[in-house]
């Protein structure tokens, strides 16, 4: 069934398949009874990472939710200033890259060495795009409006005093998970540039691959709450 | 761990579960079809507001989006994370995580709800933050200013209400202000006139703009909070000349 999705058979070259980064090459961390052990733990290890990040993100969920709840008004007034489309763009744009990160490490499982590049590139591009959206599309716009965090707010036609605090959330929610698009972009970098030169991952060490994803999946994960708190509610 | 969903490539992955690419792909179409559920439904729900001339609740609309939001995280992080086919001990750190976050609102919201009767002191008037009014405080040691942007003195407004008295200088004239406001809107096709103001001056044929505000009913919008616009007498009253009118009815008032 699987013919031209098929693992990779041809050799590496010699000065790869030598090299001692090249996935066959790699060894693991000595006080590991097993492969398997020191593959378990690191992966435990960035769950609880990651609800470290969910723990940091829950704080911006309380105060959306706190504002909401003491100004109404203003959260209403500042939803509509937000286009639903540039939302559901930026959220078409981040699943397609989860599904390649997705599938970037069954790739590497089943060593389909071009196949894990195609789709580690494609979750690139994805990341640059959803960026490209934000500044070009968003936050070019609005601050040209004069609708900025804090003391630099300059918007003359905001109807409720507490809009400033509506923008303040959305410059800290979103930034906050703009900056995590770039840090999950680096470390998917990262495994392209090692995956390029040495074909560092293969079925058994792929779990650089694996954490990267886990990284960018919960970057997904927090924009399918930020779309529709931001975009949809009001 | 062998599931019925994953393909057994026990040589290849090294006895990790691999998820089938039909399998990731299922998912990935769900999650774009939920997304489009979503966006529908927030404009399903504009539509039956506008055309029944009904106002829904809140609460449709925010269980609605958080309802399909929370199933697409669910999808997410059991397949594309692997959750389902991981073992136990990473969703059980997650939901734990989960059940914090939850003790994390659960008390804020406890706390917002019933602080005024917990404390009595807290019952009076209550000092909101967060509006810029405290801007005019200057620093307390004039050779040292933590704030390093370009200071600004909001005169004790709020910071939207002294930018809208700029603006206001600015135009010269009330008019001129809205009236500046709508070319620009309506050239970039924005839709910030919650309260309808152009209309309320007389503009009428602005109502052509596509505007999501015109389609919900707007709720408490604190109505000429500044001084404005009288919404009780835009009705009636479609002439260019709103601002003099309204300056005229005071005087006779008083």
């Amino acid at each position: 069934m699987q013919t031209t999705l098929d693992a990779d058979t041809t050799p590496a070259p010699a000065h790869i398949a030598n090299h001692p980064t090249h996935w066959r090459n790699r060894g693991f961390a000595h006080h590991w009874k097993s492969r398997d052990d020191d593959f378990e733990a690191s992966k435990f290890g960035m769950w609880l990472f990651l609800t470290t990040e969910v723990l940091l993100f829950a704080g911006i969920f309380c105060a959306y939710a706190v504002f909401r709840l003491l100004y109404p008004d203003a959260w209403a007034n500042g939803s509509h200033h937000l286009d639903w489309r540039f939302g559901a763009g930026n959220t078409v744009v981040l699943l397609i890259s989860s599904w390649t990160a997705a599938s970037a490490v069954r790739c590497a499982q089943l060593n389909k060495q071009k196949w894990l590049k195609i789709n580690l590139i494609i979750t690139l591009i994805c990341a640059a795009l959803f960026v490209f959206i934000k500044l070009k599309f968003e936050y070019a716009v609005k601050l040209g409006d004069g609708k900025a965090p804090g003391t630099f707010f300059s918007y003359a036609y905001a109807e409720n005093p507490y809009e400033v605090l509506w923008w303040s959330l959305y410059y800290m929610g979103t930034g906050i998970h703009a900056l995590h698009v770039l840090i999950g972009a680096s470390l998917l970098g990262w495994v392209l540039y090692r995956s390029w030169k040495y074909q560092a991952y293969g079925p058994t060490e792929y779990l650089m691959v694996e954490n990267s994803a886990l990284y960018w999946h919960l970057v997904d994960l927090v924009w399918i709450f930020l779309f529709p708190l931001l975009y949809l509610i009001h | 761990m062998s599931n019925h969903d994953t393909t057994a490539h026990e040589e290849h992955a090294h006895g990790h579960p691999v998820v089938s690419w039909q399998m990731q792909l299922g998912v990935l179409l769900v999650l774009l079809f939920f997304t489009f559920t979503t966006v529908l439904f927030y404009n399903a729900e504009k539509w039956v507001e506008a055309a029944f001339e009904i106002h829904l609740p809140l609460w449709v609309n925010i269980v609605g989006a958080m309802s399909i939001a929370t199933v697409k995280a669910i999808l997410v992080c059991m397949y594309f994370m692997g959750l389902r086919y991981d073992k136990a001990l990473n969703t059980f750190a997650m939901l734990f995580c989960l059940f914090c976050v939850g003790l994390f609102l659960a008390f804020t919201m406890i706390d917002l709800e019933s602080r005024d009767r917990v404390y009595t002191w807290k019952q009076g008037e209550v000092i909101t933050g967060g509006t810029g009014s405290g801007l005019n405080a200057l620093p307390r040691d004039p050779n040292f200013n933590a704030y390093l942007g370009k200071t600004i003195n909001t005169q004790g407004m709020s910071i939207v209400e002294f930018r809208r008295q700029q603006g206001l200088e600015a135009a010269g004239s009330e008019k001129a202000f809205w009236s500046k406001h709508y070319h620009h809107h309506a050239e970039h096709r924005h839709s910030a006139d919650i309260n309808n103001y152009f209309a309320k001056l007389g503009y009428d044929h602005h109502n052509e703009l596509s505007d999501a505000n015109q389609s919900v009913p707007r709720r408490g919008i604190t109505p000429g909070l500044f001084g404005a616009v009288d919404p009780a007498d835009t009705h009636d009253s479609h002439n260019d000349s709103h601002s003099d009118d309204h300056g005229s009815s005071d005087a006779a008032d008083h």
